[in-house]
């Protein structure tokens, strides 16, 4: 494959996304496309308001009644490099995409034994 | 380590967690039921395990991408999300009944309340998995299972008639004089073969490759491990079945609790027999229920895209560990709620099989890609054997529910 030539569908979308330090961020869940002249890749979409729309109608209200409307925008100039995984300039909580936050994050990093190796 | 050491090491881990809660009751009333006539299936499905378990141990050296990245990929959210529901429903039940299973083996060497074992049983493998590293935990319960070795000292010294388990190992359907015999001899051929391929091993294989850092250079080592270690823990399978037809069988005895089964070897071997037994089965349960858990938070993480493994600092990744404590309080809630063990034991190895065939596609998709695989994509003799398994786990999963309806699970 060329570098002029990138397939969004195989190479991008669901891809995992890393930041800098390759970190995991979650998955492309859906790629924003402008359409006005050339078409091309305005940002890539993480969280479960558009993977939602990726369910059929029942389970689509089901799944943003359960795990909410997130969306997180990331500008298509912040991706650095793309491999096997989309990698972003910044780190990951500069895009909002840390999951070393929330209760989740609280509990267990407050467990003995939750710093070490 | 030296790598024989380590390629030993391996096989004997591989043998000592091939048999959970689900294998070993139905193994032993296989036994009791049929004789030496399901022989076959136990062969069939551990053909089957080799095939699947050496494709996902080869995909995670090759790529080093996990199954669930894979899936989600080509399948497409959607899909994928269906895929990943039920595999871990599929693991959640399995890891029920072992931690039911614990509970009875528990009860039988100590005494006491079942429900307050099955809480120390959820203690203890919180406790374990949390402090412990993948690499223990898997050398700890998969060499600590092999106690369960004793059932296979048990099947010789009960003298099985050897022309007749040879004629056992080729596929036959015996004569009966109902109609409804046939289906219940159905009914544990499917259950067998569904109870060594059990989704949740292969899963769990690939992404314990990932944890140990393999490379494409540890195929060979992978493809040894595999091929011995999982002919030898099915020496165990046909050793429970033996126990059945040998001890159980005559004296009209139909051991529905898991515990039941060490009878045999404490028949021949008095105390000691007794207490290898239930400590062999323990740590094989045990072993099989943290490899449920994990195996739940692996697909969940690999599938969302999160952080994951053992190998990690716990608060880089929260949201994994989170997912396999989860895994094991929703598993003891099950039990908690004071459902029959036995019944969830046969209900998760028939929600297994009729799921089989959403785990094993994948498996042998992502096999056979190139981009995915390079070099190391499928060759021939994989490529035939894992389309013939698929087809007949595809099978297997269309008779699953019926014939457990229609044998009241086994009951006739």
């Amino acid at each position: 494959m060329s570098e002029h030539h990138l397939d969004i569908v195989r190479q991008v979308l669901d891809r995992p996304i890393v930041d800098a330090n390759h970190y995991n961020c979650g998955k492309v869940d859906d790629i924003e496309i402008g359409l006005e002249g050339q078409p091309k890749v305005i940002s890539l979409l993480v969280g479960n308001d558009l993977t939602s729309d990726r369910l059929p109608e029942f389970a689509r209200y089901i799944s943003r009644k359960i795990f909410g409307r997130r969306r997180v925008k990331i500008p298509w100039s912040e991706v650095s490099v793309i491999t096997d995984d989309i990698k972003l300039a910044k780190n990951a909580d500069e895009y909002g995409l840390d999951e070393r936050q929330g209760f989740i994050y609280e509990f267990i990093s407050k467990l003995p034994g939750a710093w070490k190796k | 380590m030296n790598k024989f050491l380590e390629i030993f090491l391996g096989i004997l881990t591989a043998m000592g967690g091939f048999v959970e809660v689900g294998e070993l009751v139905f193994s032993v009333n296989a036994g009791v039921k049929f004789g030496y006539h399901l022989l076959w299936m136990v062969a069939l499905g551990t053909v089957g395990i080799i095939v699947f378990g050496e494709m996902s141990g080869r995909i995670a050296a090759a790529s080093s991408q996990p199954v669930f990245y894979f899936i989600r990929q080509r399948a497409g959210y959607g899909a994928g999300l269906l895929t990943l529901i039920a595999a871990n429903v599929a693991s959640l039940l399995t890891c029920a009944a072992e931690i039911g299973g614990i509970a009875i083996l528990l009860k039988l060497l100590f005494g006491g309340n079942y429900f307050l074992l099955a809480f120390i049983t959820l203690i203890f493998l919180l406790l374990v998995v949390w402090f412990l590293s993948f690499q223990a935990i898997e050398r700890i319960f998969g060499l600590l299972g092999l106690m369960m070795l004793v059932f296979v000292v048990a099947a010789f010294w009960f003298g099985p008639d050897w022309s007749a388990m040879g004629t056992g190992f080729i596929p036959n359907i015996p004569t009966f004089e109902t109609s409804s015999d046939y289906l219940v001899y159905a009914y544990f051929a499917v259950a067998l073969l569904s109870s060594i391929m059990l989704p949740y091993e292969t899963y769990f294989y690939a992404s314990g490759g990932i944890e140990d850092g393999w490379t494409p250079n540890s195929i060979t080592e992978n493809r040894f491990i595999v091929i011995i270690g999982f002919t030898l823990g099915a020496l165990l399978s046909v050793a429970l079945i033996l126990n059945g037809a040998l001890y159980f069988a005559p004296l009209l005895i139909e051991p529905q609790l898991p515990g039941t089964a060490a009878q045999a070897p404490a028949f021949l071997f008095g105390k000691w027999g007794l207490i290898l037994a239930l400590l062999g089965m323990f740590f094989a349960f045990a072993g099989a229920a943290i490899e449920n858990a994990l195996t739940g938070a692996y697909n969940i993480a690999q599938f969302f895209g999160w952080n994951w493994g053992k190998y990690r600092v716990p608060k880089d990744a929260p949201r994994f560990h989170f997912a396999w404590m989860v895994m094991f309080v929703l598993a003891a809630l099950i039990i908690f709620t004071g459902v029959d063990p036995v019944e969830v034991v046969e209900y998760s190895i028939v929600f297994s099989i009729v799921i089989l065939p959403l785990t094993y596609l994948p498996m042998l998709l992502a096999g056979r890609d190139k981009d995915y695989m390079g070099p190391y994509a499928n060759g021939w003799l994989a490529g035939i054997l894992g389309w013939a398994f698929f087809v007949l786990i595809c099978i297997a999963a269309l008779a699953a529910i019926p014939l457990l309806i229609i044998t009241h699970g086994g009951r006739g």
